[in-house]
């Protein structure tokens, strides 16, 4: 038996009846056609590595905030709302609307106009090879593993809730996922992300509806929730971040400003590829402006479907002891005494409000959600290895239909790594917490580099390599200091003896940041500038920015950007 | 050109979204009818609701819209 699954629960949570299962089978039905069907329109390189170019704002956006909602980080975010309360929320909303209305309205206009097909594409044009190296070989490293862990954690959400067997989960959403991309590419990865968006809307938002009516309503539910943990903690966004020891969480709002809402927030949304690629797929300036905007809109949304769930389980009692009913615990803990985790949340929810047939559609949900984080980090890993390491160092002057070969095999070769890697996690469940941990190492920096390298004309070849190698290189060094150093590592990082763990991503990703910048600047002032005539179409003050062709108010992404975020600052004042 | 699937193609990725909910729809609204008026709920919480037909059914007109409105040939 594969010892990690030995661990957790060895009883199922629920069976599927018939009609569940026909649900789940009409869903790899269509996704397989999905891929035959748009094959024959996947036969050039721009086609297959960014779906032609052609996809509007509307399909861009819902694609680009799907990529970010994979069931990993649905289950994962239900569950830190039961441990943290509706602090959990800062990570769909400071925690990215700011970040993707600046992708959209300061940073798309220069990825979309130089034409690259990657972010690391974006640091060849402006820093050289080495930086694209860099970037480019740890995004392909990331990319596979993670791939790997949303397949480990797809199987292992199917043997907890359904008793399914690990290898055949494992091994169907490896070879449906294969299919699909191997066949249409980035195209086939962004209709299923629009499909899966959809789907875990219709699969998920009875929860919330069905919950709250359960509870009486928000204001019930919060005097619940007060009641059944003693604090009125769990329920506001920001009055309690005057301190670390005054929130569950035990963070201060500067690491939740600065760490999560400048450094990581920008560091993901604006040059993680994974995201970005669907951005660099649509048809026109204004689409690829108006994209990210749009995805603002519905991932404020989002929180309806995550963090209620994980805040309902926190608030629900039975009418008849007044107790409450779910008290989950940690994933260790749940190994050793076989109760239930927190992560474990929204399956737990969803068997509370579901029966026959929308059970079914809750678990293809998931099941959608897992396989759509699959083909976006392989679909987006088939890109970075053509383009960026096989193109780029391996076999510069191939024919385009050499290329599109390679991303299929790509595809196919990286989709077998990670069965590998999903089966590597399987033996050690910690390693799983290990990748997950790995986007934080390159992220901060990467931002650091792009950004300078975007606004700033003095930034130099040598400056954006030696800056993005240091903020990795110290980022590495101070998740190993507080890994082996413990409370005291930490405090020193957070700047505080009450700061608890999650509050050393949001500081080392901002010092990390701090160091790319400083070690940047220093370099680029020590180094030859580079000619402004060589920087046009790259970098701010060097570039005309061409019109987008907007023409009236309701046309132009700025003022779509503003009524975002004035309804994100409403928001966030009403749960203070 | 149907949106998102490629130039030349018929079949617009809206086109997929209403099918998809329409035949969801089509399953569960007549399965949470069964349920409802065949004294079959399920034993869920606030199952008096009958979740899976009015759920099924609001898919189902969704997915009819969808369909309808992003349907081949449209263009």
């Amino acid at each position: 038996m594969l010892p990690a699954a030995a661990l957790i629960l060895t009883t199922k949570m629920t069976t599927l009846a018939p009609v569940d299962i026909l649900i789940l089978v009409l869903y790899f039905v269509l996704v397989i056609f999905i891929g035959f069907y748009v094959k024959g329109s996947t036969n050039t390189s721009e086609e297959f590595f960014l779906a032609g170019r052609e996809m509007s704002a509307w399909v861009a956006g819902l694609s680009f905030v799907s990529a970010n909602l994979g069931s990993l980080e649905l289950m994962g975010w239900a569950g830190a709302a039961y441990q943290y309360g509706i602090l959990a929320m800062h990570w769909y909303w400071i925690g990215a609307i700011p970040a993707m209305l600046f992708l959209g309205i300061v940073m798309m206009p220069f990825y979309y106009i130089s034409k690259t097909h990657s972010v690391p594409g974006y640091l060849q044009l402006r820093f050289g090879e080495g930086a694209r190296g860099l970037a480019a070989g740890s995004f392909a490293f990331m990319t596979i593993l993670m791939s790997g862990v949303n397949m480990y954690a797809m199987a292992l959400v199917m043997k907890v809730v359904l008793g399914w067997n690990i290898s055949f989960s494992i091994w169907v959403g490896a070879i449906t996922v294969a299919i699909y991309v191997m066949l249409g590419g980035l195209r086939s990865a962004i209709i299923n992300e629009v499909l899966q968006f959809v789907l875990i809307w219709a699969g998920a938002a009875l929860i919330p509806i069905l919950g709250l009516v359960e509870a009486g309503g928000w204001t019930n539910l919060k005097t619940q929730i007060a009641h059944n943990v003693g604090s009125n903690d769990y329920t506001h966004l920001w009055s309690t971040l005057g301190h670390f020891k005054d929130n569950p969480m035990g963070v201060h709002w500067t690491g939740i400003v600065f760490g999560l809402g400048f450094v990581v927030s920008f560091g993901y949304w604006t040059t993680d590829f994974l995201v970005v690629q669907r951005v660099l797929s649509a048809n026109n300036l204004r689409a690829a402006k108006m994209a990210p905007v749009i995805g603002a809109a519905f991932k404020m949304a989002v929180p309806f479907i995550v963090i209620v769930p994980g805040l309902l389980a926190l608030g629900i009692t039975d009418p008849v002891t007044h107790q409450q009913v779910f008290h989950l615990v940690p994933g260790d803990v749940a190994r050793a005494t076989g109760q239930h985790a927190y992560d474990q949340v929204l399956p737990l929810m969803l068997i509370r409000y579901c029966g026959p047939g929308l059970l079914g559609l809750g678990i293809t949900a998931l099941v959608a959600g897992f396989m759509s984080g699959m083909a976006g980090n392989v679909s987006a890993f088939s890109t970075v290895w053509t383009y960026d390491i096989y193109g780029a160092f391996l076999n510069k002057k191939a024919s385009d239909k050499h290329y599109v070969a390679m991303g299929r095999w790509s595809t196919v070769v990286g989709m077998l790594v990670s069965v590998g890697a999903a089966y590597l996690v399987t033996r050690s469940a910690s390693i799983m917490d290990y990748v997950q941990q790995l986007f934080s190492f390159f992220i901060a920096p990467l931002f650091g580099t792009v950004v300078l390298g975007m606004l700033w004309k003095r930034a130099t070849k040598a400056g954006g390599f030696w800056g993005l190698l240091a903020g990795t290189v110290s980022s590495l060094g101070m998740f190993m200091y507080t890994s082996y150093g413990g409370q005291k590592a930490l405090a020193r990082i957070a700047l505080s003896v009450d700061a608890r763990p999650m509050a050393e991503t949001l500081y080392r990703a901002l010092w990390s940041w701090l160091i790319c910048v400083g070690v940047t600047v220093v370099v680029s002032y020590c180094t030859k500038p580079i000619p402004e005539a060589q920087l046009a179409g790259l970098v701010y003050g060097a570039t005309p920015i061409p019109d987008d062709g907007a023409r009236g108010l309701f046309q132009k992404p700025i003022f779509w950007a503003v009524v975002v975020i004035t309804v994100f600052f409403v928001l966030n004042i009403i749960f203070f | 050109m149907a949106e998102g699937t490629g130039r030349g193609e018929r079949l617009s990725i809206w086109f997929f979204v209403g099918m998809l909910t329409l035949v969801y729809g089509a399953v569960l609204a007549p399965y949470g009818a069964w349920e409802w008026f065949g004294n079959h709920e399920a034993p869920t919480v606030l199952n008096n609701l009958h979740p899976t037909f009015w759920w099924g059914s609001l898919m189902l007109v969704f997915g009819l819209f969808y369909s309808i409105k992003f349907r081949p040939g449209k263009d």
